[in-house]
């Protein structure tokens, strides 16, 4: 096969999978803004903006966006620091062979986000083990005396999932990460050039790793800002996450809320893809002005 | 001395953590404030695998679905991956690639509801597939067109020049060589069916009921013991897979962000 001739069949097959993907979303994206503004579905009722002033002029749209994005924050930040501070101590050591602790995160792998709720709440919860534990040494006498993250308005049963599901992933990420970037030898160089240990963290494991895991890390946070099944079971009923708040106004008996569903829905996928293509056009254009000097 | 005490303890508490829903699943009555359950009793088992309770039916069909999700998303991601990985948009195309990972699995489900009703594949396992699909098939593109790097085109080249025709390339060197992340992309994106709950709820509409929403029913109704045994039922197989494939794992786990 010619050059040319394979250029084109690569670019079908490259056509082919970014539309598989993104034809579907567009689709629904397209669809979503037109069922809020009532124009198609069954509730339309001509061009309107009602749903849309309805959902923006909502005070609960705002709280239910921020709770999501602070939880969202929140879990990343924590699983960031807890899973740096493992990689230090498990695999920073490592040079260009397998650590031999890198096998113990994947078993938590195999958790799915519903069962690592029902952990939570079965340890966590007020009557869960936690709980039992410190009335056995007489710390408290009733459930209600426990300090139970699970149910807080806070979210702090939720973060604290997310935080257990999550950080595994971002260990072996870093791992995989560190022995691409030959993190060792970088680090190695430093040491050899005088920098003290946590100067070499802070001036070159530290840099190299979070430039490395970048866009990992924004498709994290917006994976944990939108989730589900972990607010589900562990969230408080107020305020809900955003995947929350809109389930309930798609799957509720009156559909006259449908409309509204599909316009947080279009807001909130909006922002998101907005926040991801930013995130990967920085990138780019800073990897472009760094090939160019 | 100090990693080996971590490990130690990180073992115990995730092999603490299984132990806890056994014997949640055992207990005969566990009230508060008892440590440990006041007797033990198989009835939570029994009940679960009763097939009047539908677990077993959810589990098949949880099975089937993953199945049918990871082999239809791994065969297509490695044959289109390799058309993304050399296309000269390769940053942008796999930057739109990741968008069903930024927008909830909720947004997904709600906005393809409409397509699903008007195919009438709402309500269907057949439904919850494809809207898997869209999902896992993102997801072995990220991973395999990492497989696509200069030496394996130098492969290539290599065994065309010895006279390979297309088929004999496909199987006697690009097959062999990316077997490894095959395996691997075919464990995750089995995962990610076999985890899903968000577009099981939406697109199946309550009608398709497979083992995460047995679950989440469970739970709903209070029972956590009836919950934990369906929960180590979930566990199982990604467990087994896992344990299985560790080593094979290992070696491409992010590569989906080298690119």
């Amino acid at each position: 096969m010619s050059s040319t001739a394979e250029h084109r069949a690569s670019d079908r097959w490259a056509v082919l999978a970014v539309g598989l993907v993104a034809a579907p979303l567009a689709a629904g994206l397209v669809f979503m803004v037109l069922y809020s503004l009532g124009v198609v579905g069954m509730l339309a009722d001509g061009f309107t903006l009602l749903h849309w002033a309805r959902v923006l002029g909502d005070a609960r749209t705002w709280i239910t966006l921020g709770f999501s994005v602070w939880v969202g924050a929140a879990s990343m930040a924590a699983s960031l620091g807890l899973a740096l501070a493992l990689h230090a101590a498990f695999g920073a050591g490592a040079r260009e062979r397998e650590s031999e602790s890198v096998g113990l995160w994947y078993a938590p792998l195999a958790v799915p986000p519903l069962v690592a709720a029902l952990f939570s709440v079965t340890v966590l919860g007020s009557a869960g083990l936690l709980s039992r534990l410190a009335h056995a040494f007489g710390w408290i006498a009733s459930p209600r005396e426990f300090p139970s993250p699970v149910y807080s308005r806070s979210g702090a049963g939720i973060v604290i999932t997310h935080v257990a599901l999550v950080t595994p992933f971002l260990v072996l990420l870093f791992e995989r990460l560190a022995r691409n970037e030959r993190l060792a030898c970088l680090a190695e160089t430093a040491r050899t050039l005088g920098a003290t240990a946590a100067q070499t963290w802070m001036r070159v494991r530290l840099p190299v790793l979070m430039r490395a895991a970048t866009p990992a890390l924004c498709v994290y946070f917006l994976a944990l800002t939108g989730a589900l099944e972990v607010p589900l079971l562990v969230g408080a009923q107020y305020p809900p996450m955003i995947s929350v708040a809109i389930e309930r106004r798609f799957s509720q008996f009156d559909i006259s809320t449908r409309p509204e569903a599909y316009a947080l829905a279009t807001l909130y996928a909006v922002l998101s893809a907005a926040v991801l293509l930013s995130v990967f056009s920085v990138r780019r254009k800073r990897e472009r002005r760094e090939r160019g000097a | 001395m100090m990693r080996r005490a971590l490990v130690t303890a990180l073992t115990m508490l995730g092999l603490g953590c299984i132990a806890l829903l056994a014997l949640l699943s055992v207990a005969r009555r566990w009230p508060w404030p008892a440590v440990v359950p006041v007797g033990l009793q198989v009835r939570q088992w029994r009940e679960v695998l009763d097939p009047a309770s539908g677990v077993g039916g959810a589990a098949l069909r949880s099975s089937i679905m993953a199945v049918t999700v990871a082999a239809l998303a791994t065969l297509g991601g490695f044959v289109t991956s390799r058309g993304v990985a050399r296309h000269p948009q390769r940053h942008r195309l796999l930057m739109m690639l990741n968008l069903p990972f930024a927008v909830s699995p909720v947004v997904l489900g709600v906005s393809l509801s409409y397509f699903f009703l008007r195919f009438d594949l709402a309500g269907h396992a057949a439904g919850v597939v494809i809207a898997q699909f869209i999902v896992a098939y993102a997801y072995a593109v990220i991973l395999l067109s990492g497989f696509w790097n200069p030496e394996v085109a130098a492969l290539i080249e290599l065994a065309v020049t010895f006279g390979a025709d297309r088929v004999q390339v496909w199987r006697r060197v690009l097959l062999p060589l990316a077997r490894p992340l095959l395996v691997l992309c075919l464990l995750q994106t089995f995962l990610i069916s076999w985890f899903d709950y968000a577009l099981t709820l939406v697109v199946g509409a309550g009608r398709v009921s497979t083992l995460t929403t047995a679950l989440y029913q469970y739970f709903g109704s209070g029972d956590l013991r009836l919950a934990a045994t369906c929960a180590l039922l979930l566990l199982a197989p990604p467990l087994a897979a896992i344990a299985l494939h560790q080593r094979l794992a290992s070696a491409a786990v992010a590569a989906q962000w080298e690119a």
